[in-house]
């Protein structure tokens, strides 16, 4: 797709865009936007079809004879398979509500960003190939039959969605654009044609139980290494429990957490916050990562992944489970778990056993968030924190996608940080809460080759950590979500670049007061607090003095 | 830069400034494809409209640099908020930058035979070289843009393989990744 530009072509400089109908506007593939496709092994590791080898800027991508067939099969299965998908294929008045709610057209201005057109370019398939009056009047009824140029717009633009669901809430009939994305690159998958960045977690996490593929020792000493920084950091010896049966709690974080910056500084937090309670839970080197990237695959893969955090769950005997700050692990255990693999008849309702709360909302999945674990240990005075530690900071939070808009999470991280941080401050309101914009690089799009994509669909959300940051010195970028935390360091790096990004848990496990801790100058990362390090030429205090 | 502007000549881009600017958010905007230009024009809220507002914040006072006592860092400021965005989007860097000289066209239509009669056609086109510096100037910030990306990229890239080698633990290696980096990077310039 890909040419080289004639001299003539150098020369012309178009300052105005044509003005034509989408469907005659071509669809160019760029580096830059686009992540690099799956490598056939990780593809056969998990048995999907078509494994094999191409390249989004060839012609030939390697289809199948047969696909024509195959792709329309696979959309008759999927229409009546999933009511949600076929009703959203009828019901669209275009409307435009959506159009400028995503952060991806907001950000590129590329009008095939739009939702409402990004569900057209199937949505017109739909029409072409299965609709009456799609099939007789073609393009007069919206509708245009599925072909190569057809097949690699879906893929281009599939992969230009987070799934973040803003355009949804905005949509007067309810219409998910998420969910057309995830049936859209079902089909996609049909082929071999996913992305790396997503097939390879894909396989990792089957083969190993996370998306880097930590192997037990591996997962296990590393988060002893964490233990060792806060032995240095804390003064606190922790010996963290790695599956062990019969804990009354399951602990399952995203993997982000165990290898990631900033992330593993959340895992600290966690760890601190287990030990200064004296929770009776328990890590798994088999469950060991929350996220699911087979839910950017397809459904079935989802549920495949998924599995192991019941199984797990069971095999270990606990009574609950309690989930770490990650976005669409939250969308999976919210809204899928439960059906996927559950409901776990051999769990218990999840109760705090430090206060008594019955996790009601989570009655029949039995598995809660962190921060409602978190703020509901705050509300009854049951942690002794120092929010002081914190005064370096000038926060805001960043409502993440699938824990908000998912579950509608919005009150408890808010309750958490106003508690361990004195200086707090929100976004405008319209891009927060319900109203969130993306990090611009979640639903498996966090890789490098795609800074562009990352970049432009970051500009929404750096747009208003830039005016708190200019109005009142805003510093920190905090949120729940692993992949937030991984990809929000680069798009401040761009647009914001004096603002740090933490995890909710680890502002939580700075402030905590541990007991027998010693002077703590510095924070989890090493750094030191003003206000807390040691004056210059101070003689560090001695036991026996 | 601006400082040796004729007197008479700033009186009439001064006059003619609201025209002369809204005329050129209007040429922006048309940079983009006809749905988006609406949009861009139509949308108010800075924060619902990210791209409009980093136009509508950076043209009227770059404007005004252009015809009053310019400071360098300003006008780098205002170029940056301008062209930071068009660096990531889908334009080559001809036409990321070209929207500063096509304010050229623009005020050639409003004020040069103003100016004409007033028998300044040299001042005026000064001012134009003055507006092709700034055009230079742009494309300065644009290529510190897309080196930042790469930047950013290549960062990613570095620190990719030890976060994925399967024998290394990742922890232990990120304690010792700013040394690491340097080193790779040291690499990297000597080969």
């Amino acid at each position: 797709m890909a040419k080289e530009l004639t001299p003539q072509e150098m020369l012309r400089i178009d300052l105005t865009p044509p003005n034509k109908d989408w469907m005659d506007i071509p669809t160019v593939i760029k580096p830059g936007i686009y992540c690099y496709p799956a490598k056939p092994e990780k593809v056969e590791i998990v048995g999907m079809p078509n494994p094999h080898v191409w390249s989004p800027l060839d012609d030939d991508w390697g289809l199948p004879e047969d696909w024509k067939e195959t792709f329309l099969e696979g959309m008759r299965e999927r229409l009546n398979k999933h009511r949600s998908f076929k009703i959203f294929m009828d019901i669209c008045v275009r409307c435009g509500a959506c159009a400028d709610k995503c952060h991806f057209f907001l950000g590129s201005g590329d009008p095939k960003n739009m939702p409402v057109a990004r569900a057209e370019l199937i949505r017109s398939v739909y029409r072409g190939e299965f609709t009456k009056a799609g099939k007789i009047l073609g393009r007069l009824a919206g509708g245009r039959k599925i072909t190569e140029d057809v097949l690699k717009e879906i893929w281009y633009y599939m992969f230009q969605c987070t799934e973040c669901r803003r355009c949804s809430l905005f949509c007067p009939y309810g219409i998910d654009t998420a969910e057309v994305t995830i049936i859209g690159r079902e089909l996609i998958n049909l082929f071999g044609l996913n992305i790396n960045w997503i097939q390879e977690p894909v396989a990792n996490c089957y083969e190993t139980g996370n998306h880097l593929g930590l192997l037990p020792h591996t997962f296990k000493q590393n988060i002893e290494f964490m233990c060792m920084d806060i032995e240095d950091f804390v003064g606190v010896t922790i010996e963290p429990p790695f599956n062990k049966k019969g804990a009354e709690i399951l602990f399952v974080t995203p993997s982000g957490d165990v290898f990631a910056d900033p992330g593993i500084y959340t895992l600290m937090g966690y760890l601190l916050l287990f030990e200064h309670i004296g929770l009776d839970y328990t890590w798994s080197t088999y469950a060991s990562e929350g996220g699911n990237f087979g839910f950017f695959t397809s459904l079935d893969m989802a549920q495949r992944l998924n599995a192991k955090i019941y199984a797990e769950a069971k095999r270990l005997g606990v009574k609950w489970i309690l989930g770490g700050e990650c976005g669409h692990m939250w969308r999976v255990v919210h809204q899928y778990m439960n059906t996927f693999n559950g409901p776990p008849e051999f769990l218990e309702e999840p109760v705090n056993p430090l206060t008594g709360t019955k996790f009601e909302n989570a009655k029949s999945a039995k598995m809660i968030h962190i921060s409602e674990f978190t703020a509901d240990l705050i509300k009854h005075g049951k942690l002794k924190l120092n929010p002081k530690r914190n005064d370096h900071l000038k926060v805001t939070y960043h409502d993440s996608c699938n824990p908000s808009r998912g579950m509608g999470m919005f009150e408890e991280p808010r309750y958490i940080i106003n508690n361990v941080c004195n200086n707090f401050y929100e976004m405008p309101e319209n891009t927060i809460r319900e109203q969130t914009f993306c990090c611009g690089s979640g639903a498996g799009l966090n890789a490098g080759e795609n800074m562009e994509l990352r970049l432009r669909g970051g500009l929404p959300r750096a747009n208003a950590v830039k005016y708190v940051h200019e109005r009142f010195g805003v510093n920190m970028l905090s949120c729940v979500c692993a992949i937030d935390r991984a990809v929000l360091p680069a798009s401040m790096e761009y647009w914001v670049p004096d603002v740090n990004v933490c995890g909710v848990s680890e502002l939580v496990g700075n402030a905590l007061i541990m007991e027998g801790e010693h002077d703590r100058p510095t924070d989890l990362r090493g750094e030191e607090i003003p206000g807390f390090a040691k004056a210059e030429g101070e003689e560090e205090v001695t036991e026996d003095v | 830069m601006g400082r040796n502007l004729h007197k008479g000549l700033r009186e009439i881009l001064v006059h003619k400034k609201g025209p002369i600017v809204e005329k050129w958010r209007e040429l922006i905007h048309k940079s983009y494809p006809p749905e988006t230009a609406q949009f861009l024009k139509r949308e108010k809220d800075r924060f619902s409209n990210p791209i409009g507002s980093s136009i509508e914040d950076s043209i009227w006072p770059l404007f005004d640099q252009l015809i009053g006592e310019a400071d360098p860092s300003t006008t780098k400021k205002l170029l940056d908020n301008l062209v930071r965005v068009r660096a990531v989007q889908d334009f080559t860097p001809a036409s990321a930058v070209q929207i500063i000289f096509a304010l050229k066209q623009i005020v050639r239509k409003e004020v040069l035979p103003a100016a004409q009669k007033k028998g300044l056609l040299r001042e005026y086109l000064e001012f134009e070289s003055e507006i092709d510096r700034f055009g230079l100037l742009a494309f300065d910030v644009f290529m510190e843009c897309r080196e930042r990306v790469w930047e950013i990229k290549r960062n990613d890239l570095l620190k990719r393989p030890y976060l994925l080698a399967g024998g290394m633990c990742p922890s232990y290696m990120m304690k010792r990744g700013i040394k690491h980096l340097e080193k790779l990077k040291k690499e990297i310039t000597q080969h």
